[in-house]
């Protein structure tokens, strides 16, 4: 078996210590880690804002707090968990580390670029951390203009936008050497279409950070200047256009809900195969799927904007593209479901995850429809029926799919299993909770309850009370996972090297890896082929033809 | 580790001994053109970002001149087609020469190599400084963006001539007679004290007249000349107006017609030497009826800084502090001026959005052009370190492709600020 040769090199945890040889390191698995880890505190920042709103929220009018400080909290539960957790998630922590491993790689193509990333990660998130100093953000994480443009408010406006436009140059800067590195990184042999489907959700990702960022960056710097010069682009009354930040704010944020959901895209089409044992079902529409999906991404930034006063034609032009996205995902969903159909379905912690996904996603991808429908929309824009609906995407999807991935990839690059029994645990507290916390916010929006109020009428007491607790519920099954992982970095099983059955490159490094990955030339199998892998125990799964090799070597 | 890895970045200069040929090609490349294809394809993905980047800004500048033609129509005239002219040429050569620097590297020829990337340096510099000029010429005339687009005297047409001459250095504001002791001290800075804009000019000419007198007696008709002084009524076009007329901004507003009349201080060379000052006067009185009467008085010397406070009262004792009126002729406009006063008028409304565009714009192009000068001096220290042969050339192809596409947006950026017809 490969792990004996591995043990004869050092992996990437013992190949140097001390403070500096993490700070400075080039090694894409030490900076997803750090991505990874901050992330995860992130996460849990995030999350008790979203407690704290929830908990307001329990009873009509004050609860625990006043109107102002919770325009606060869900802003800050916004700007926190988009752009420090679910963006950077699945692409910049987990894609970090597993991208050029399952390319058979030795790293990204720039790995000094990757460092970079990472400090203007952090660079990003001190700067929302400062604007929370300064007074804190109250205009919803959107920095919705003339509102935003108060200037009493530039005091904490001027380093989150300033933070924002940080993170977005480390979200392109890690597209861009994802994109490279999968172009010029693949092994002899991996064509495209013989590339894991993980790998073509981060090319289309990274293809939308690279193409939807910077039209961000630009207008949280106009933001910026507006704060700061005064310069009246966005400012009606110098003459400036507020609506045209909404456009210019959705160009990139549509696109950036795509960040989120189709690397969670990816990692599922991963996790449904191995934990099935089938090749994937439909192999070229997923991969397609993920590339039209970036390039629709790019098109429907207009059903935001339904009420903005925008002219009928476009109303309908966008409408109508929104309903095209509905083809290339359904094509996902019905290739997964068809993945699963008589297959080998094992429901270890990261399947039930992904299972979770498959549907919770298509709960959130329907009711999208009815938003893309310009008369409903006007009964449900800006109700809890839109909260429910993203927060079906972006967190049941997203965040879901990002878990699985977790716990896919925490034996390989931490060489620990986590506790198994808890991970289930949890896994169903995260998919009991969240559909709590989310199905009567859609009753609730449907009969008209507006988002970001802090107060609200009593007939809506019970769905609230509901809600609330679902989050409870959520919010301490993500909790107590955070706990285990990292209590299992001390406390956990060394991990075999393929403790899931899973045939892609990865599952052929060591665990946890060597500093290069691999310290043979990885083999290419068939992708997605598991007839070869056979269990073996605690060693986890292996390969028939090589343990055969291996026993004729003995003898 | 992190030693281990310094030896792989780009400019670490330690070999790893892979076979490379170069120290420079990092290890986990396999060989130089791995390393140089996948730098490439980088920097393109990079111009794309950039590109994408800008195209906000190019979007907003479609956006409001499509809505608001006028704005462009009159505001480019601010602008001045020599220095973007010269500064597109400027930038052209640097683009030659950064090209010209990849292939003296390609071929190893140091030196040209080095000449090639320092004057692209000082090309840089040239764009920078010339930029400056501009930049500095419009803080200090105030055409700027928001609510900073203040130009000197904010009226019509009369901008043009003003900037070069009649309001060099005067700053127009809407006060009344109390907030004359609020003007800046600085040399150079008077207050002018806007009246209403009119459309009407009441001149007051002092000619003489023929009387007839017919004796009654002889029926001898004798014709006396007399002196008298008339109201001349001019029809002009608003561009034509001169100094003083009504601006729509300031804290005070226009002075009220109730209010005692106000003067007006413009330093105006084609009246006055330069260390004089012609005073305007308005009477609110005419105001009321709906006409301006303008009497240019006597260039006296400029108030001092100490007896600017006393201005108004000086007058009010005396009514001569600036010599008698005399209804000396406001200094004509050039033809060439006239014309363009003519077609321009006064500004329109929200003239200062051009300048957000203009200055959002031209200023990120800037930023990058300030950005490829650092990069260019750090290939210029590599350069001369000698670390580029024909096998490792790729920070120079790189960057020269950066900054062709910095020259490329301006070539953009020239005609769609510049050069608007």
């Amino acid at each position: 078996m490969a792990s004996t040769t591995a043990t004869a090199e050092p992996n990437y945890f013992e190949v140097s210590k001390g403070f500096k040889s993490w700070a400075l390191t080039l090694d894409h698995k030490r900076i997803g880690l750090m991505y990874l880890f901050g992330i995860l505190v992130s996460l849990l920042v995030g999350g008790a804002f979203a407690l704290l709103v929830r908990i307001e929220l329990f009873s009509p009018g004050e609860t625990i707090t006043t109107a102002q400080t919770y325009n606060r909290f869900f802003t800050l539960h916004g700007a926190v968990m988009i752009f420090l957790v679910i963006i950077p998630g699945i692409p910049a922590a987990l894609g970090n580390i597993m991208l050029p491993i399952q390319l058979g790689a030795p790293d990204v193509a720039f790995p000094k670029l990757n460092l970079m990333s990472f400090y203007l990660w952090c660079t990003g998130a001190a700067l929302l951390v400062l604007s929370i100093i300064m007074g804190s953000i109250d205009t919803g994480w959107t920095f919705y203009t003339p509102y935003s443009l108060d200037p009493s408010k530039s005091a904490a406006i001027i380093p989150a936008v300033f933070g924002v436009f940080v993170l977005g140059f480390s979200s392109i800067f890690t597209g861009l050497n994802f994109l490279v590195t999968i172009h010029k990184f693949r092994p002899a042999g991996m064509g495209w279409f013989q590339m894991p489907l993980n790998l073509w959700a981060l090319y289309a990702t990274a293809l939308m950070q690279v193409l939807a960022t910077p039209v961000l960056g630009i207008t949280v710097l106009l933001l910026f200047v507006e704060h700061t010069l005064h310069i009246g682009i966005f400012d009606p009354t110098l003459g400036g256009d507020p609506v045209l930040f909404q456009h210019f704010f959705w160009f990139y944020s549509h696109p950036a809900v795509y960040i989120m959901i189709v690397p969670a895209m990816g990692v599922v089409s991963e996790l449904i195969t191995t934990f099935s044992r089938k090749p994937v079902f439909g192999y070229r529409f997923i991969a397609y799927s993920s590339v039209s999906l970036a390039l629709l991404a790019f098109l429907v930034w207009g059903h935001h904007m339904f009420v903005s006063g925008q002219s009928a034609l476009a109303n309908m032009v966008f409408s109508a593209l929104t309903f095209t996205v509905a083809i290339p995902s359904a094509i996902k969903v019905f290739n997964w479901t068809a993945t699963l159909y008589k297959g080998d379905i094992r429901l270890q912690t990261p399947m039930l995850y992904a299972l979770s996904f498959l549907i919770l996603f298509t709960i959130g991808g329907l009711t999208g429809l009815f938003l893309a429908i310009l008369a409903t929309d006007v009964h449900l824009h800006d109700t809890y029926f839109v909260v429910a609906h993203f927060h079906y995407v972006m967190m049941g999807s997203g965040l879901v799919a990002f878990l699985g991935a977790l716990h896919y990839w925490w034996p390989k690059f931490t060489g620990r299993m986590y506790p198994e029994r808890l991970g289930q645990t949890c896994a169903v507290g995260v998919f009991i909770g969240f559909n709590l916390t989310f199905l009567p916010q859609f009753i609730m929006g449907s009969r008209g309850m507006p988002r970001r109020y802090w107060d609200y009428d009593p007939e809506f007491t019970l769905f609230h009370r509901l809600s609330t607790i679902g989050a409870l519920i959520l919010g301490i099954s993500l909790f107590v996972t955070v706990v285990y992982l990292f209590a299992s970095l001390k406390l956990g099983r060394k991990a075999p090297q393929n403790p899931w059955g899973g045939s892609t490159m990865e599952w052929q490094a060591p665990t946890p890896p060597t500093l290069y990955n691999f310290p043979e030339p990885p083999v290419l199998h068939e992708l997605y082929d598991y007839s070869d892998l056979v269990e073996d125990g605690d060693n986890g799964w292996v390969r028939k033809s090589e343990q055969a090799k291996a026993k004729a070597k003995e003898s | 580790m992190a030693d281990n890895h310094d030896a792989h970045g780009a400019e670490g200069g330690g070999g790893h001994g892979h076979g490379h040929g170069s120290p420079f090609i990092q290890h986990h490349y396999d060989d130089a053109k791995h390393q140089f294809d996948s730098g490439k394809l980088g920097i393109w993905f990079f111009l794309t970002q950039e590109i994408l980047f800008f195209s906000a800004l190019f979007v907003a500048y479609i956006l409001f001149r499509a809505h608001r033609p006028e704005i462009f129509r009159y505001a480019h005239h601010y602008l001045d087609v020599k220095w973007g002219a010269i500064n597109t040429g400027v930038l052209i050569v640097s683009s030659l020469t950064a090209a010209w620097a990849v292939r003296a590297a390609q071929l190893n020829q140091r030196r040209i190599l080095i000449g090639c990337l320092a004057t692209t340096i000082v090309c840089a510099f040239g764009f920078l400084g010339i930029k400056y000029i501009e930049y500095t010429h419009k803080v200090h005339e105030g055409i700027l963006f928001g609510k900073k687009f203040d130009p000197c005297i904010s009226s019509g047409g009369a901008h043009l001539i003003t900037k070069k001459n009649m309001c060099e250095g005067t700053k127009a504001s809407a006060c009344s007679p109390g907030d004359i002791d609020q003007r800046p001290d600085e040399p150079g800075w008077q207050v002018a004290c806007v009246a209403y804009e009119v459309h009407v000019k009441y001149d007051m000419v002092q000619g003489t007249e023929d009387k007839v007198t017919k004796d009654p007696k002889t029926g001898a008709e004798t014709t006396t000349q007399v002196p008298v002084t008339k109201e001349q009524k001019t029809e002009v076009s608003r561009s034509e107006l001169p100094v003083c007329q009504m601006v729509s901004h300031g804290a005070h507003g226009p002075p009220h017609p109730e209010n005692p009349p106000c003067w007006e201080i413009a330093q105006n060379p084609n009246v006055c030497k330069p260390d004089e000052v012609a005073a305007l006067v308005h009477y609110p009185d005419e105001e009321k009826r709906g006409r301006e009467v303008e009497i240019d008085l006597q260039c006296d010397p400029a108030p001092k800084a100490t007896d600017q406070g006393d201005i108004f009262a000086s007058t009010s004792d005396s009514g001569h502090r600036f010599g008698k009126p005399t209804f000396v002729s406001q200094s004509k406009p050039s033809k060439h001026d006239l014309e363009m006063l003519e077609a321009m008028g006064p500004p329109p409304e929200h003239t200062n959005m051009f300048f957000s565009i203009y200055f959002a714009m031209t200023g990120l192009h800037g930023i990058h052009v300030l950005f490829g000068i650092f990069v260019f001096i750090w290939l210029l220290i590599r350069a001369i370190k000698g670390h580029f042969t024909p096998e490792y050339f790729g920070p120079i192809d790189y960057a020269a492709l950066y900054w062709h596409l910095v020259d490329l947006i301006w070539i953009f950026l020239f005609p769609l600020l510049y050069l608007i017809h």
